[in-house]
């Protein structure tokens, strides 16, 4: 009976099981890695261990140790930027029973873990005055692990949700006079406090709302990848930058690509110039989607190997498991 | 139109005609895309309903000091946009805030001063000295602006209503790009007491016994007490947007830069023998703010000739592709148009936005702090560039205006 | 299908996996679309139209239909369609109407006090609240607010068709994914004997096999992710009875058991419960 304990659909056991997937190269090697390299409180085997529920890390703890080294940060080599980027995110498809869509995230060089649900298409009561005849209402709500919601994150719902109601084919069959209701709880990680930046959450919030509204089956026209860039005092572009970074960094910026290639998001903040800014469009590309390969017309498959690794990729990989595992029947006896 | 509606049927032209008023109404989108694109037989240019070029930014006029009762105050216009912003400055003292003891025992015994030296060098700060200002400005929330919109500025915003979202949100903007820019430097805000030199004995007793015998310190000069920090001032910015005709972040944005600069402080110390903090209230004592840089905010939205893109079931082409496209249609008939600091009607026909904030540097080389886009995807590298040329344009008027005011 | 293709929203649907039968138009089940290539743009005229998927999941394709569709997540909340089976729970009645209930936490959908076989003013049945229906969709009217209406009989021919529709007495519901109730469904409504594993399921047959002995049972599907079971023949085993099958269909539903597990899985449960030694 163990097998049906590790596949039971309760959210605590779910973070832990065997539905989670590491996103880049998948050897023993890299997992190990994992714990040995990413140092900082964010990313030990501890802060992997913990769910949900019994996240303790208090923020005080963390602010401490933000302070203590910043020098020590600073002064990291290059190769150690990139020796993150290779541990990828861990996520897991339709943890919620009761929720039309849902799924939780992890990324490693932030901590951040969110866990997110898609309730489309609903009836949104006493509403029906606002919502557009013609379209869905996209809404998103954003709730801190330890706190109410404020006015950070009224922006990063605002951001959100003008991206989405974009994607979102909101005039699909049942949809208009409806709402796509995206609820995104915070449930592990760093607290951010009045006034922080909210980039170095953002490409968590994005991948877990794309997640969730794919498991719900919400229809789109296009999937999207997003990256958090920093650029340090030196000069140096660092690809998913961890809190210690990002704080230290003299700009950060967070993009979003399309499936098809378009940019779809762009937030920076900091000072930087343009030539500047380019490059970290050219990181970013390459992060979200890989690099520029050639066009090979309407094959899939042949896209599917190329991408591994890349944000894109890792979004592919996830859905595309959980799919086989949910049809496995179908699969095995055809 | 009564005489065109009885027109002779034999007229082949719809016999329907409506002013502009009312065709703006009924379809507004089609109104601005005949604004934009005029037929190619009469040599228009193209140009908005509101009468303004595509990258033409409203008329801008801002007034400061115009509120007795604040520490700084200014109003700004943008067109029909009008944001008053009032900054008022409150004393916190250091034995108020429960974390001060710890905190400055771990990161600022470290020769304070050296690092307010280097500060007044200006831009190159040390890496020390930023995460003070920023532990300063950030985590004691010197700075705390609130934008309200509830008053009645658009016939969507009921007076006395809770904030809404979009207030909500300007507030975080505008708060975020007051750290990220670092606009405000923490010194200014900084109240010190400088004890009397005394010899590391009499300091020792001097703490223990709280005796107050400072004629008796006969100091070596080398062996300084250090200086401490006995209070902050605090800024409240708060900002009205008295009337919204869309681009409310420019507008709101302009308002505490120009409020900013208005700002004057009053002269304050350290009264050891009343152990509080005493403000001059002569007005040749105050002291202005002195800001770094002046970031100046810059919005577009880009309106699409396609009204219907929506409801049209045509594939999204690759990114690559649509250049392609664009490049082919070169002096054709554009598909979108980028407009300059859009008005409430251009807002409400448009879904993609992009902010750009620039300032720049004593030799003219533009530094953006902060460039967002959102909500569509026609916005490419080449027009981001675009949009960081017309900012800084934007950067050199907006200058003009506030050093006017 | 040892490699199932997997799209993506935006993913154009490959040509190769389109069926070949030229003979039908093609039909698109959900999750797709049909996109015109702007004419500008196409080089190649020959593909004015793409097939995209505007949702995550398994293209299927069925030869014989001409039919090609997307499985998607099949843990789907239960959306009401027109000519659905489902199994509804009376909530109040009204003058006109049952109001009974598909899914939580939706509007309630309104069963005529008429629509059952052969009921009139006086023979109409008497449902009370907590009764069961098996009833099918008649209408999901439109927009937002709509009231989704049931119906137990054919409006046209007046007999309750497909066979069954009516109150369900005695036995007991489970909930299954929406997914599993339509596997059901379509293992159900194909004659199992010929082809006996449909959809890779043979929890159905196995049980029917095992449970011969004490009277076989009766089942009711529900489209809304409900499953009434009902094995009053089996006399003082009948609840035992109807719970291993609630639990063999459940358990085969959450861990995607396949056909051999399926056939062990209920072996071992019928003979934890003493049901068949």
């Amino acid at each position: 009976m163990s097998e049906e304990a590790k596949l039971s659909h309760t959210l605590v056991v779910s973070d832990l099981s065997a539905k989670q997937r590491m996103w880049g190269p998948r050897s023993t090697k890299n997992r190990e890695s994992f714990f040995h390299d990413a140092a900082g409180p964010y990313a030990s085997p501890s802060s992997l261990r913990t769910t949900s529920k019994t996240d303790t890390r208090s923020p005080s703890r963390q602010s401490n140790s933000g302070q203590r080294k910043p020098t020590t940060w600073l002064s990291f080599p290059l190769e150690f930027s990139f020796s993150t980027t290779m541990v990828g995110p861990t996520a897991s498809l339709s943890n919620l029973s009761r929720a039309d869509g849902s799924a939780s995230f992890k990324c490693p060089t932030t901590g951040y873990k969110i866990l997110g649900s898609v309730n489309a298409p609903v009836e949104l009561p006493g509403r029906r005055d606002a919502l557009k005849p013609e379209e869905a209402t996209v809404e998103v709500f954003i709730k801190p692990g330890n706190t109410t919601a404020g006015v950070g994150e009224r922006y990063a719902e605002g951001i959100i949700r003008t991206m989405l109601q974009k994607l979102i084919l909101g005039r699909e069959r049942g949809f208009p006079r409806r709402g796509v209701v995206i609820t995104l709880a915070i449930v592990g990680g760093g607290a951010i406090a009045r006034g922080d930046s909210y980039l170095t959450l953002l490409p968590s919030l994005l991948h877990t709302s794309l997640l969730a509204l794919l498991s719900g089956a919400v229809p789109m026209s296009m999937t999207y990848s997003a990256a958090l860039m920093a650029v340090s005092k030196s000069n140096v572009i660092v690809s998913n930058p961890t809190l210690v970074e990002a704080k230290a960094a003299s700009s950060l910026h967070v993009l979003a690509f399309s499936s098809k290639g378009h940019l779809l998001l762009n937030e920076s903040q900091g000072r930087f110039d343009f030539d500047t800014w380019k490059t970290v469009q050219q990181r970013a590309h390459a992060l979200c989607r890989g690099v520029e390969l050639p066009e090979v017309d309407g094959d899939i498959a042949m896209e599917a190997q190329g991408d591994s690794g890349t944000a894109e990729g890792f979004v592919r990989e996830t859905v595309e498991d959980h799919l086989c595992r949910d049809y496995a029947w179908k699969i095995n006896t055809e | 139109m009564a005489t065109s509606a009885a027109a002779p049927a034999s007229s082949s032209r719809p016999a329907l005609s409506l002013p502009p008023s009312q065709f703006a109404r009924l379809q507004p989108h089609a109104y601005l895309l005949a604004h934009l694109s005029p037929p190619s037989t009469n040599n228009q240019p193209s140009i908005r309903a509101n009468g303004r070029a595509p990258t033409q930014f409203r008329v801008t006029s801002a007034n400061a000091g115009s509120l007795t009762h604040t520490n700084g105050s200014a109003v700004v216009r943008i067109g029909d946009t009008a944001a008053v912003c009032g900054v008022r400055a409150e004393l916190l003292h250091t034995e108020d805030i429960a974390s001060w003891s710890v905190s400055q025992a771990t990161s600022s015994n470290k020769s304070p001063r050296s690092a307010d030296q280097t500060e007044e060098l200006g831009e190159q700060d040390d890496n020390e000295t930023i995460e003070r200002e920023r532990a300063h400005i950030e985590d004691l929330n010197l700075l705390v602006p609130n934008l309200s919109l509830s008053t009645g500025c658009a016939p969507g915003f009921i007076p006395g209503s809770a904030p809404s979202s979009l207030a909500q949100s300007l507030s975080h903007q505008i708060l975020s790009l007051l750290h990220s820019t670092r606009l405000v430097r923490a010194d200014d805000l900084r109240i010190w007491y400088q004890p009397p030199s005394m010899g590391p004995e009499e300091l020792e007793r001097h703490n223990d016994e709280e005796q107050m015998d400072v004629d008796t310190a006969q100091n070596d000069p080398v062996e300084e007490s250090p200086r401490e920090i006995k209070a902050f001032w605090v800024l409240y910015i708060d900002i009205m947007i008295i009337s919204l005709a869309g681009n409310a972040f420019d507008a709101a944005w302009a308002a505490v830069l120009a409020a900013l600069r208005d700002t004057k402080l009053p002269k304050a110390w350290w009264d050891v023998d009343n152990e509080t903090v005493v403000c001059s209230d002569s007005i040749s004592d105050a002291r202005k703010l002195s800001l770094r840089g002046l970031p100046v905010a810059s919005s577009f939205a880009v309106f699409e000739a396609d009204a219907a893109a929506g409801w049209r079931a045509a594939v999204i082409p690759e990114a690559a592709e649509m250049k392609a496209q664009r490049l082919a249609r070169k002096g054709g008939v554009s598909e979108r148009w980028l407009l300059a600091d859009p008005d409430g009607y251009e807002e409400g026909l448009t879904q993609e936005r992009a902010c750009v904030v620039v300032d720049k540097d004593t030799d003219g080389k533009v530094i953006i702090l902060k460039m967002e886009k959102n909500g569509g995807w026609t916005i490419d590298t080449e027009d981001l560039q675009q949009l960081v040329d017309l900012s800084s344009q934007r950067w050199e008027e907006m200058k003009r205006i506030l050093d006017e005011c | 299908m040892a490699s199932p293709l997997v799209l993506l929203p935006g993913d154009e649907v490959p040509s190769r996996h389109l069926p070949s039968n030229k003979s039908n138009p093609l039909k698109l089940g959900p999750g797709l679309r049909l996109l015109s290539q702007p004419s500008s743009t196409s080089q190649n005229a020959q593909s004015q139209h793409v097939l995209t998927a505007t949702q995550a999941g398994i293209v299927t394709t069925d030869a014989k239909r001409n039919t090609v569709s997307l499985l998607s997540f099949p843990n789907r909340r239960y959306i009401p369609t027109v000519n659905d089976l489902i199994i509804a729970q009376i909530h109040h009645s009204s003058v006109d109407y049952f109001h009974c209930m598909v899914t939580p936490h939706t509007a309630h959908a309104l069963l005529g006090q008429l629509s059952f076989e052969g009921a009139s003013k006086k023979t109409r049945p008497m449902l009370r609240q907590g009764d069961l229906v098996y009833a099918r969709v008649l209408s999901i009217g439109l927009g937002a607010g709509a009231e989704v209406e049931l119906t137990c009989v054919n409006p046209a021919t007046g007999k309750s068709e497909p066979g069954g529709l009516g109150p369900l007495n005695g036995g007991m519901v489970f909930d299954v994914s929406t997914g599993m109730a339509a596997r059901l469904l379509r293992a159900s409504s194909s004659s199992s004997e010929q082809n006996e594993s449909i959809d890779g399921l043979v929890v159905l047959s196995e049980l029917g096999k095992k449970l011969e002995s004490l009277g076989g049972f009766e089942i009711a599907v529900g489209r809304n992710g409900k499953v009434w079971i009902d094995c009053s023949n089996a006399g003082e085993s009948a609840v035992k009875a109807t719970i291993a099958i609630g639990r063999c269909l459940q358990t085969v539903d959450e861990k995607g058991l396949g056909p051999a597990d399926q056939k062990k899985f209920v072996t071992r449960i019928l003979r934890e419960m003493k049901l068949v030694s």
